[in-house]
């Protein structure tokens, strides 16, 4: 690869390009043009060739133009000046007759990321929008989308989005869905595309014509959407049965996720969904693609956190194949181990002892880790299993089961007699520092019925000058301590030599000081010590164990179908910790979250932030009338002062500027005055009436009070709305 | 989903080619990519989805290339990787195979492809026999007929283009069945599934409408012939052309086809047959010295049926040397590179039983490397059968201009993923 002289390398292209003789032969000159994109895609610095470049994107050729709006795309940001020349060759391809290089020169001129872009794009989208051609539409209405994140920062163009909105009613899918994701992009600070009751049936309705990718971001569209009533409930889940079968699994997932969130209420249809979905879900953890079948394992085990014996009878559909990644042999494991009944535990443990002799360490841990937690609830058939290990002497296995037998003892602790059995008859000692840890707790714990233990301590102690891991010295030294109250005799002399040795010649502070607690400790007496140092040798909450609980649904719900199960349970939190750490990145990081309002109603530090309003498609009369009568006030408020004296369409004005629509006022000065706005604010709908002169109250006579309702109810928006309202009417007064 | 870029890279991790859709990461986010997964694979900790601080690197590998989607936001992962298979399928109906070399080669078809599957991270025309229409690999001159958006990109039916002409008016179907098994090292089935499905080709002029008859017991049972053979069909799924309405009502299956291949469904049975070749195995190591193989196979189906180009793979330890073989048939050949020995038998009527011995020699020294148990995998396809007895009835093709059409139909079972663990 030409690395070395790629400046020479770009004059002689240079050279080439401008060369007339070239230039008339077509074929040659696009030979050049694909040569500097493959310099292009290799990472060379070819942006000098821009003015060359453009000159070549006058072209009939519609291969040789898209090869150059490439390039373009790509050296925009860097050369502004130079991209605004080639502007008018895309305006006038706008204007093709082709709708092939209509949409292809929009598309890519909203691809050019450069600021200053937008009063140049901005009347070929409108154009766009409103073209014969569907594939211009398409192109135009992401157009909008790209224009608003060039510029994210200014206001939101009322017509732009009232036009997307309208365009939600074209005959194209594509373009149905893209006004959807442009919408979102667009009103992004403000909760994104409203999803009213018309929208959401004319959604459903178009679903079957729909691809699968469209269905599935429809499907998630639609989460925000809350029916009305229990009939309308029941009407929606009809229309979207056919999908938790879907060929797709991604549909079929997005379309479970609905179904959960809108039968929160009806636990029932929750269960029969789950129980429909879960044939897809289980072809999903057979499927060809490794990757899909790591989604649907996840997604099985979010599933099974609240339906446990839904997959039961699947359980062997969860065996490891040979040629499978790891990352999928581990989460079967997983969901073997939990669903684990008497029926199959023999088989399931037959197969988990296999995987126990695999030759990745990794995972014949994992199995080993996984038989462990079976032996939770039927210790006897595993400790055969995990003794039987013992014996094929691999470092990492034992290492493994010892941990699990001081796991087991803890949690079990009628398994108590038969583990040490075990421990005092083998030979083998873990060389692995979690493994030596485990061994030195249980020969502390239970060192009154290991015969061996004393002498399998000393030699640790004796070994103390080569150990490493200062959390095995400093387990050593409770588990001697422990080992000198039940068998002094045997133990004095290793004692103190230990102690000796780590007071004096350990360098790690915290062996030292853990040393130096013992010492002093054991000065205050036997007794002393004792009621130190042992305490209860099992976990007295945990002696009966039945499985694990079953959670709600709606501890996942939220959730589910996205990154969240795949990259680890713990996703969600984690990212939410980050984002109170690290201010700068949080907008980024908050996209991570679970898209539900809830979680922004729940976050008490949310109440400091702004609210903003948003305009949203316009309602009628008739739909304001119908919902101010069904909904209830909220919240009755006086403002402290009477109405601003100024001419109304100045009033109007005003509330406009801040994204507050008036539906209808009384003229003039009748009393009593009465006037009916609303807005849109993060996904809710705000309706207000502003009084002046209630009859019912007519002690505050002058002052003007404000009624709001609201749907759904979010407080906080109310308070941000009352305050914004406040303001403008106490500006115009 | 709103991928913000999409890359393909290759094994080395050296960009190939890039698209950023959204413009809302920083292209060299990539360079971050290879290095987690070198040491994500270290730890054996590799998943497919990569966290780098708020990005999200969703990644798929294709022979010698890795697909890489990175999105900031909690998207639906299953649709991402869907959509990259997706790529992989386009661009395999591109350029035949899709590896390093076919990118390289064509990489200005796949920037126009990756220009017109997805605009802004959103995914927009995917269907490969729609793009086939108007991205060619060939240059178009505007004069000579520059191309259009097909009429399928707007049309009601996405699937097919109007218009279309043929002089010989055929169907070909398919009904091919993959049987998957997993038998435990003590000879007991853990695992035994038929995945099914339906292929069409299609040579049809202008728009015609077909009907599929399926012997399907739920049809059978609606209609009052529950004597005849039927099957009882789960996880039944179509391609988009078929009127799922008129399925659910009547279980009559009515579509109009794309043109040319297509999978028109697919089916999954999960009732217990018995392994249609059945394979019992003695592998005796004697450390250091030999490695003695005995394999039993034995064909499980009616004799009237033949399986053809079995091919029964058994593994020996990879330090293994001077095999000898004996069959009753066949060839047996020694395959170093993949440590088996490869046992092929052209034919293999059903109800017989065929046997091979091999005999290794093992180096006196032995290697510390603890080898993995591998199974014993078969191949095999045998025509004109199906396991589950689907059958199809009838095909009726009904087309407006009144043209005859000649139906074609085809049967046969494969292996899918078969394999049988070894002690």
């Amino acid at each position: 690869m030409p690395y070395f002289g790629s400046e020479e390398m770009v004059k002689e292209l240079k050279r080439a390009l401008s060369n007339p003789n070239v230039q008339a032969d077509r074929l040659r000159y696009k030979n050049y043009i694909t040569k500097v994109i493959r310099y292009m895609t290799q990472g060379l610095d070819v942006s000098a060739l821009f003015m060359d470049m453009v000159k070549a994107s006058a072209t009939v050729d519609i291969a040789q133009k898209k090869l150059v709006y490439l390039y373009m795309c790509t050296y925009a940001s860097d050369k502004p000046d130079l991209a605004l020349l080639a502007i008018n060759t895309l305006r006038k391809d706008c204007a093709d007759p082709n709708p092939m290089v209509r949409g292809l020169a929009l598309r890519n001129m909203c691809n050019f990321r450069m600021p200053g872009m937008t009063e140049y794009i901005e009347q070929p989208i409108v154009a766009g929008l409103r073209d014969k051609a569907s594939y211009v539409r398409r192109v135009a209405v992401l157009g909008c989308a790209k224009m608003h994140s060039l510029q994210p920062n200014t206001d939101i163009d009322g017509t732009i989005v009232n036009e997307l909105y309208a365009l939600l009613r074209d005959p194209d899918p594509v373009v149905v869905v893209n006004c959807l994701r442009a919408l979102e992009e667009i009103l992004k600070d403000e909760g994104g595309v409203v999803i009213n009751k018309p929208i959401a049936h004319h959604l459903l309705n178009r679903m079957k014509d729909l691809d699968s990718w469209a269905q599935s971001e429809v499907l998630t569209f639609l989460l925000r959407y809350r029916p009305r009533s229990d009939d309308e409930l029941f009407d929606i889940l009809s229309l979207l049965d056919s999908f938790l079968q879907s060929a797709h699994a991604h549909v079929a997932v997005a379309t479970l996720r609905l179904f959960l969130q809108l039968a929160s209420a009806h636990p029932a249809v929750q269960a029969d969904a789950l129980l429909c979905t879960s044939a897809p879900l289980l072809a999903t953890c057979g499927a060809a693609s490794r990757e899909l079948r790591f989604a649907g394992l996840c997604h099985v085990q979010q599933v099974m956190r609240s339906q446990p014996g839904l997959f039961g009878t699947h359980y062997k559909r969860f065996f490891c194949g040979y040629s499978e990644p790891t990352y999928i042999k581990f989460r079967k494991m997983e969901i073997l181990v939990e669903l684990v009944n008497d029926e199959n535990v023999a088989l399931v443990l037959e197969e988990l002892r296999s995987y126990c002799t695999d030759v990745s360490p990794e995972l014949a841990q994992a199995a080993i880790a996984a038989i462990g937690r079976i032996a939770q609830t039927y210790s006897e058939k595993c400790l055969d299993i995990l003794t039987g290990l013992l014996a094929l002497k691999q470092d990492h296995i034992t290492s493994a089961v010892i941990q699990m037998f001081r796991d087991l003892v803890w949690f079990c602790p009628q398994s108590t007699a038969a583990v040490c059995q075990t421990v005092e008859a083998c030979v083998d000692s873990p060389q692995d520092s979690e493994g030596k840890q485990a061994l030195l707790w249980l020969l502390g714990e239970h060192g009154d019925q290991i015969s061996s233990a004393p002498y399998v301590m000393e030699g640790y102690i004796d070994g103390l000058k080569t150990e490493l891991s200062s959390a095995v010295k400093m387990e050593l030294l409770t588990a001697s301590v422990k080992m000198f109250l039940c068998r002094p005799a045997e133990t004095q002399d290793m004692l103190g030599r230990l102690l000796h040795y780590c007071i004096e010649e350990e360098s790690d502070v915290c062996v030292r000081d853990r040393a130096l607690l013992c010492y002093r400790l054991l000065q205050r007496g036997v007794e002393e010590t004792r009621k130190v140092v042992t305490g209860p040798k099992s976990d007295p909450s945990m002696s009966v164990l039945t499985g694990r609980q079953e959670e709600p649904i709606s501890q996942w719900a939220s959730t589910f179908n996205t990154l969240g199960p795949l990259s680890g349970c713990d996703l969600c939190p984690q990212t939410a910790v980050i984002s109170a750490a690290d201010q700068p990145s949080s907008s980024a990081e908050k996209e991570l979250l679970p898209e539900s309002t809830d979680v922004t109603l729940s976050s008490p530090d949310d109440t400091e932030e702004e609210i903003s309003l948003s305009l949203g498609p316009p309602l009628s009369h008739e739909t304001f009338e119908k919902m101010w009568l069904d909904l209830e006030i909220l919240q009755r408020q006086t403002m402290g002062f009477p109405r601003p004296r100024t001419a109304l369409d100045t009033l109007q004005a005003a509330l406009q500027l801040v994204k507050i629509q008036t539906l209808a006022f009384t003229p003039g000065a009748t009393v009593p005055w009465k006037a009916y706005i609303y807005t849109r604010s993060t996904g809710t709908l705000i309706l207000a009436e502003l009084l002046q002169g209630d009859q019912h109250a007519p002690g505050i006579d002058e002052s003007l009070v404000v009624s709001v309702k609201q749907q759904p109810v979010n407080q906080h928006a109310i308070r941000g709305f009352v305050s914004i309202l406040k303001g403008v009417l106490g500006d115009v007064w | 989903m709103a991928a913000s870029a999409i890359f393909i890279l290759d094994l080395k991790g050296k960009v190939l080619i890039c698209r950023n859709y959204m413009g809302n990461v920083n292209i060299n986010e990539i360079d971050n990519f290879m290095p987690i997964m070198m040491k994500r694979e270290e730890d054996a900790d590799l998943s497919p989805v990569v966290i780098h601080g708020s990005t999200h690197f969703l990644w798929i590998k294709h022979s010698n290339l890795y697909l890489v989607a990175i999105t900031k936001k909690n998207t639906n992962a299953a649709l991402v990787y869907s959509f990259l298979y997706k790529l992989v399928e386009v661009f395999t109906e591109y350029f035949k195979s899709l590896e390093e070399e076919s990118i390289r080669d064509n990489f200005v078809t796949v920037y126009e492809l990756m220009d017109e599957v997805m605009d802004f991270g959103f995914p927009q025309t995917t269907d490969s026999k729609i793009l086939l229409e108007y991205i060619t690999q060939r240059g178009h001159k505007l004069e000579v007929g520059a191309p259009r958006p097909p009429a399928t990109v707007t049309n009601a039916v996405s699937w097919r283009s109007e218009g279309i002409k043929y002089r010989k008016n055929e169907v070909f179907m398919d009904v091919i069945e993959s049987v998957n098994l997993l038998v435990s090292a003590t000879g007991s089935v853990l695992r035994s599934e038929i995945l099914g499905c339906i292929k069409l080709k299609v040579v049809l002029s202008g728009m015609p409408e077909l009907r599929l008859g399926l012997n399907d017991k739920v049809l059978f049972e609606i209609t009052g012939r529950e004597k005849s053979k039927s099957v009882e069909l789960e996880d039944v799924k179509f391609h988009q052309c078929v009127r799922l309405s008129r399925f659910e009502n009547d279980r009559t299956i009515s579509f109009i086809p794309p043109d040319g291949e297509s999978e028109l469904m697919s089916y999954r049975l999960n009732t217990t047959v018995k392994p249609l070749i059945w394979i019992e195995s003695v592998i005796e190591k004697f450390s250091h010295s030999r490695v003695e193989i005995k394999v039993k196979a034995r064909s499980q189906f009616k004799s009237r049926s033949t399986a053809n180009n079995v091919s029964i793979l058994v593994p020996v330890p990879s330090d293994a040397d001077s095999p000898k073989f004996k069959t009753t048939t066949g060839q047996a050949k020694w395959v170093p590179e993949k440590s088996a020995v490869e046992w092929n038998i052209k034919s293999f009527p059903g109800g017989k039983e065929f046997m091979m011995r091999a005999h290794f020699g093992l180096p006196s020294v032995e290697s510390d490397v603890l080898e993995a148990k591998r199974p014993i995998t078969v191949k095999f396809e045998i025509p004109y059968f199906t396991v589950s007895g689907i059958q199809v009835r009838y095909l009726k093709i009904i087309a407006k201009s009144g043209y005859q059409a000649l139906p074609w139909v085809r049967y046969i079972t494969q292996s899918g993923d078969y394999q049988l663990r070894t002690n």
